[in-house]
């Protein structure tokens, strides 16, 4: 590994991580972290007994360590043992064999070793929440904060405008979708008995979830129309413009429940279900960006009249990444819903979309695994700063201005996301798929 | 091998140090607080906050409070819920499954109480919001309560005060749409008043959107409709906007308002403009008496201002809590049934001397029933008691 | 009639507001090719800067100690309003926009936010909760003509507006610096070299910007003396869209669409239901770029992202 600077103390210590984690592949680690989820859900309550911790760290500890700093010791060997040590052993001693089921996989059926790691992901997640329900409900909002930011960045990242309709079309899809359970699946006192047996429901959530981003869709055609016919920054305040008049469309809508909401979407949105959708939206728009449309769509942003002369359709590809990215988004907002249960005009305004440019950026443009990092870390760093109470509006705004200042592009930006890379084996030769960097 | 030795001085060491972290146990029971403490109402967050904090310390210096014979500690778990939605949702639920209270207090405005009942019932955890007055947060819910009085309510009693008292006949109103509380008192109001007076007999129903500070236009129009009075049910904060405007505009006819002008802040932003305007209030803080001033008193005291109609809506829902928890019967150290308990003695709360009224629950139902104060704003800006109406 | 007349006198103190912060974001816009979407926070500061400013000044007045004229108090708070709120608009460029000068331009956009949240949310720290009442530095004055109410201080607000919209307009035309500054706007890369301070150019920008913002805060002040730190956020936002519809890189287009879009909403308010407001009048604004792209001002350009 890197020799060179062997001898100052810094050296030491990367050259014993690297050490430590070479040779490592996906599989190994997952595997460690589910050993660390089964370890915390069998013996985390004995163990913080042990450590006279109230109870297991929720987040990480930080509850402890922003507010009762004491505990600060005890939170930290919780986590050392709970998950450091079983991470890194697990993923220590099963590296050999987790090499080769991972070589074994990708040389066979890359798609079957892609859906056993996220199999192994959906494990430790369910593991991990299952221990406590607040877990679930920041996990929920967390992943579909991640359609969110990627849906964001199939405009404001590949295509290059700067669209502020998000909120709008999440309000569009939230509402469509609940429509869809509230009218079709329950009963309520707004709309009467439901159309269809409710035991079929579960069952074409589906259905609802894709009406949603339908209409969504349809919905930014009504931005994409005026605002493609030129290049500029037109879209922004069209889309902004857009923005304002859902929600002012939704609060006049008795029929929807106005300003009061509409309440009473069935439990439907699980883990499972988030988390399907979550990683299907990841998987299409991954393949969109990566295709020839994704390429089209970065040549168009790079320079329009060149990207018009090498013949490709200019405004057909903007209009197609645009309704694309308002789909997913239509179909985060019908997830939103059903996980509240509840939805308001007031959710979709000005503040939403501050978050979701936030979060887009600071993961980084033109980056799947940018977005999936930025609206991940956010997420968490925001619950997990609760007990700063106010001070947190002052921390978080901080430390995105220090990444933007020093990371301009976001911290993951024009890196593209190659699952097949990811789930190779790490100990030399074999497998398909290499890292193909797309650096500008 | 260096590493691994590192690492195992490094765990006996933070294994040594956590030894020494243990606490004396005293019985403690949390009582959760989701309010609004960043975000568009910052106000109301703090209003929450003072007043939980102020009656917590009044219970923990009398020794806590006593169910079945055993004192426990009060505790308050604050959390914000930034006035979004979803955050309310997550608060709630950190508050009931890593805290563990064994009620909440909030969140306050209904944007966030609705999707936090929800969250409460499903964990049949009591909560009681002070403020919202969205049906959708109590119905159908049996964990779910509020202290203050509805919408349906609110806009008639201020019917039949205008059109008593005044025998007004023509009425404008002038609203925020994109809020649920006031549109839904401007919408009772508008009903009840048109089935008194006849149909039309609203001749100005204007309205606004959150945030807007210029209502020249609609009151422009309210102005030209020829109406005797204009209501608007407005918050504290916009109320001197309006009024102020109205002023300019010339307008010299009496304005009535809703709860939500109940605040000292009103007449300090408003000044002389507000004077002689009515409203209606859970309580009126010039005159008060008894238990009410007191809590005037302290709060003031305390905190160097009047609580205004969150503090004191707050005051009285942790304060339910708190005679619901007295007359639990005996907390087993079970929270799921603790909390059952609780919200059992909480349904069956009857004549509670609270201080913006005494409050009842009917059976299966958490809205409560209690009487409201039509409250004039005197000449020397208090809030002074005229007449009361009661359901 | 009178109907109409009294909304036109409405319409044109409210545009006042948008216009005044609309050129701020107009001049940041096709100066530097930035979105500072601090600016509406800014405008909230500036506000609460001439309040502190004019509640001190009205302090020394009642001690004895400085007695002056309500009017000339209106004038000092005003002046050194906009000189601190400047001060404070060339910290940000310098602290959030020039390291990212070279950066794409949403970066900026995005450090914009966050500055604007720290100043909301330090402002909550540092004042509470407590909503701030700004003093009536001038006793309103309500004139009947033919059943048009005006106050004082709407024909005030008016002229100042106006008067500091054309002040910097001749400033933009008449010195050098103005022409230094249209000279950026014109070709961003190639002007430094002529040995233009970039630097300097851009504080400047900032500074006479957020100088404006100050006295649309305080003259926002004057006729609605509710100050909250939110309040910054939806003129910020609606004020962007006017300076995009004035279209880029001109003062004039700012200040009349800040001016058409307060028109917007006060007559759609005044023809349509009033629920409809926003729905009806940002669909106007709608139809306006679908017939005029480039804003009511602005000339074809292409921009080239620096992405």
């Amino acid at each position: 590994m890197n020799r060179r600077n062997g001898g100052t103390d810094g050296g030491i210590r990367a050259r014993a991580a690297a050490r430590l984690t070479r040779g490592i592949p996906l599989l190994a680690w997952l595997l460690g972290a589910l050993l660390a989820a089964i370890l915390e859900s069998w013996f985390g309550r004995e163990l913080a007994d042990l450590l006279d911790l109230p109870r297991v760290p929720v987040l990480f500890g930080f509850e402890y360590a922003l507010n009762k700093p004491q505990l600060i010791p005890a939170t930290l060997a919780f986590l050392l043992l709970v998950y450091g040590v079983p991470l890194v052993l697990g993923a220590r001693l099963l590296r050999a064999p987790a090499n080769a089921i991972a070589r074994a996989l990708a040389d066979r059926a890359p798609a079957v070793s892609v859906l056993v790691h996220l199999a192994l992901v959906y494990a430790v997640l369910h593991l991990w929440t299952d221990l406590s329900d607040y877990r679930l409900i920041v996990v929920k909002i967390t992943l579909i904060a991640v359609m969110l930011t990627l849906s964001l960045n199939v405009v404001n990242g590949y295509m290059g405008e700067f669209s502020c309709s998000h909120p709008g079309f999440m309000a569009l899809g939230a509402y469509a979708g609940s429509l869809v359970t509230i009218v079709g699946f329950t009963k309520s006192q707004m709309f009467g008995p439901p159309l269809l047996p409710p035991a079929l429901g579960p069952y074409l959530f589906p259905l609802a979830l894709v009406i949603g981003g339908a209409v969504a869709a349809v919905g930014a055609l009504a931005v994409a129309i005026p605002s493609f016919r030129t290049r500029g920054d037109y879209l922004a305040i069209i889309s902004l413009a857009f923005t304002f008049i859902v929600k002012s469309l939704i609060e006049n809508l008795e029929a929807v429940g106005g300003p009061r909401g509409l309440r009473g979407q069935p439990d439907w949105a699980n883990l499972p279900v988030v988390f399907a959708c979550t990683v299907l939206c990841v998987g299409v728009i991954n393949q969109f960006v990566r295709s020839i449309y994704g390429l089209a769509l970065n040549a168009v942003r790079d320079n329009e009249m060149a990207a018009e002369a090498m013949t490709i359709n200019t405004r057909r590809t903007k209009m197609i990444a645009f309704l694309f990215a308002a789909f997913w988004a239509g179909v985060a907002g019908v997830l939103f819903a059903h996980v509240l249960r509840y939805v308001n005009p007031g959710t979709f305004g000005l503040q939403q979309l501050a978050e979701v440019l936030a979060m887009m950026y600071f993961g980084g443009l033109n980056s799947v695994v940018g977005s999936i990092v930025g609206a991940v870390s956010i997420n968490l760093v925001s619950e997990m700063l609760r007990p700063l109470e106010i001070w947190k509006w002052v921390f978080i705004p901080l430390l995105l201005i220090l990444v933007m200042i020093f990371r301009p592009t976001g911290l993951i930006a024009f890196r593209e996301f190659d699952p097949l890379a990811l789930v190779r084996p790490r100990d030399g030769g074999g497998g398909r798929g290499t890292p193909r960097g797309e650096g500008r | 091998m260096k590493n691994v030795r590192f690492f195992a001085v490094l765990f006996a060491v933070l294994c040594l140090a956590a030894l020494p972290a243990a606490g004396q146990k005293t019985p403690v029971l949390k009582i959760g607080i989701n309010a609004e403490i960043t975000g568009d109402i910052p106000k109301v967050g703090e209003a929450t906050k003072y007043a939980a904090q102020m009656y917590v310390e009044d219970v923990n210096k009398a020794g806590g409070i006593e169910v079945g014979g055993k004192k426990y500690r009060l505790e308050l778990a604050i959390e914000d819920n930034e006035a979004k939605a979803e955050s309310a949702a997550k608060a709630a639920t950190k508050l009931i499954t890593v805290d563990e209270v064994i009620a909440i207090v909030g969140p306050q405005a209904s944007k966030q109480a609705v999707p936090a009942g929800e969250v409460c019932n499903n964990y049949k955890t009591p909560m009681i919001s002070g403020w919202s007055t969205n049906p959708n947060t109590t119905k159908d819910r049996p964990y779910v309560f509020r202290a203050c009085f509805l919408d349906d309510f609110q806009g008639p009693a201020l019917s039949i005060f205008a059109s008593q008292e005044y025998k007004f006949t023509k009425a404008a109103v002038l609203y925020d749409v994109a809020s649920d509380y006031p549109k839904g008192i401007a919408e009772f109001f508008k009903k009840d008043w048109e089935k008194r007076n006849g149909p039309g007999s609203v001749v100005a129903y204007e309205s606004f959107t959150t945030k807007d500070t210029d209502f020249s236009s609609q009151l422009t129009k309210i102005i030209n409709s020829g109406a005797d009075f204009l209501f608007t049910p407005q918050y504290y904060n916009e109320v001197p906007l309006i009024v102020q405007q109205a002023k300019q505009l010339g307008w010299k006819k009496p304005i009535l308002g809703s709860d939500s002008w109940a605040s000292d802040e009103l007449v300090k932003l408003c000044g002389k403009d507000c004077f002689g305007h009515f409203f209606v209030s859970h309580y009126a803080s010039a005159g008060a008496k008894g238990a009410t001033k007191e809590f005037i008193d302290r709060y003031k005291a305390k905190y160097g201002s009047i609580p205004d109609d969150v503090a004191a809506l707050t005051w009285d829902a942790i304060g339910l809590i708190g005679a619901a928890i007295r007359n639990a019967g005996k907390l087993t150290g079970d929270i799921k049934k603790d909390r059952e308990a609780v919200r059992n003695a909480l349904a069956k709360t009857k004549d509670y001397p609270g201080i913006t009224g005494t409050i009842s629950f009917p059976p299966g139902s958490g809205d409560p029933i209690k009487c409201a104060n039509i409250v004039k704003i005197n000449d020397k800006g208090e809030f002074e008691f005229y007449k009361s109406v009661c359901p | 009639m009178t109907v109409f007349l009294q909304n036109l006198v409405n319409a044109l103190q409210w545009g006042s507001f948008y216009a005044l912060i609309a050129i701020g974001y107009s001049m940041v816009y096709s100066i530097l090719m930035l979105f500072n979407f601090a600016h509406g926070d800014v405008f909230m500061t500036g506000a609460y800067i001439g309040c502190g400013i004019a509640l001190l000044l009205v302090g020394l007045g009642s001690a004895g100690i400085l007695v002056l004229p309500g009017w000339l108090v209106l004038v000092l708070t005003l002046l050194l309003a906009m000189v601190v709120t400047a001060c404070l608009g060339m910290f940000i460029e310098r602290v959030g926009y020039r390291p990212l000068r070279d950066a794409p331009r949403a970066s900026a956009a995005i450090t914009g936010l966050m500055i604007g949240i720290i100043l909301e949310t330090g402002n909550l720290i540092l004042l509470g909760a407590q909503r701030v009442k700004f003093p009536a530095l001038i006793q309103p004055v309500t004139y009947e003509l033919g059943g048009v109410f005006v106050t004082n201080q709407k024909i005030m607000i008016v002229i100042v507006a106006l008067g500091l919209a054309l002040a910097l307009h001749q400033f933009i035309r008449r010195t050098r610096w103005g022409m230094a500054m249209r000279a950026m706007a014109f070709d961003y890369a190639v002007v430094p070299l002529m040995g233009v301070p970039i630097n300097r150019i851009a504080a400047l920008t900032f500074a006479l910007g957020s100088g404006l913002a100050a006295a649309a805060g305080i003259l926002f002040g004057m006729a609605y003396p509710v100050l909250d730190p939110y309040m910054g956020i939806v003129f910020g936002w609606k004020s962007f869209v006017a300076a995009i519809l004035g279209g880029r890189g001109s003062i004039l287009g700012a200040t009349l669409a800040g001016f058409l879009l307060g028109f917007i909403e006060i007559f759609v308010a005044m023809v349509f239901p009033s629920t409809l407001r926003d729905f009806i009048a940002y669909s106007i604004i709608l139809l306006i770029l679908v017939f005029r792209p480039y804003g009511l001002f602005g000339e074809p350009y292409s921009v080239r992202l620096r992405l």
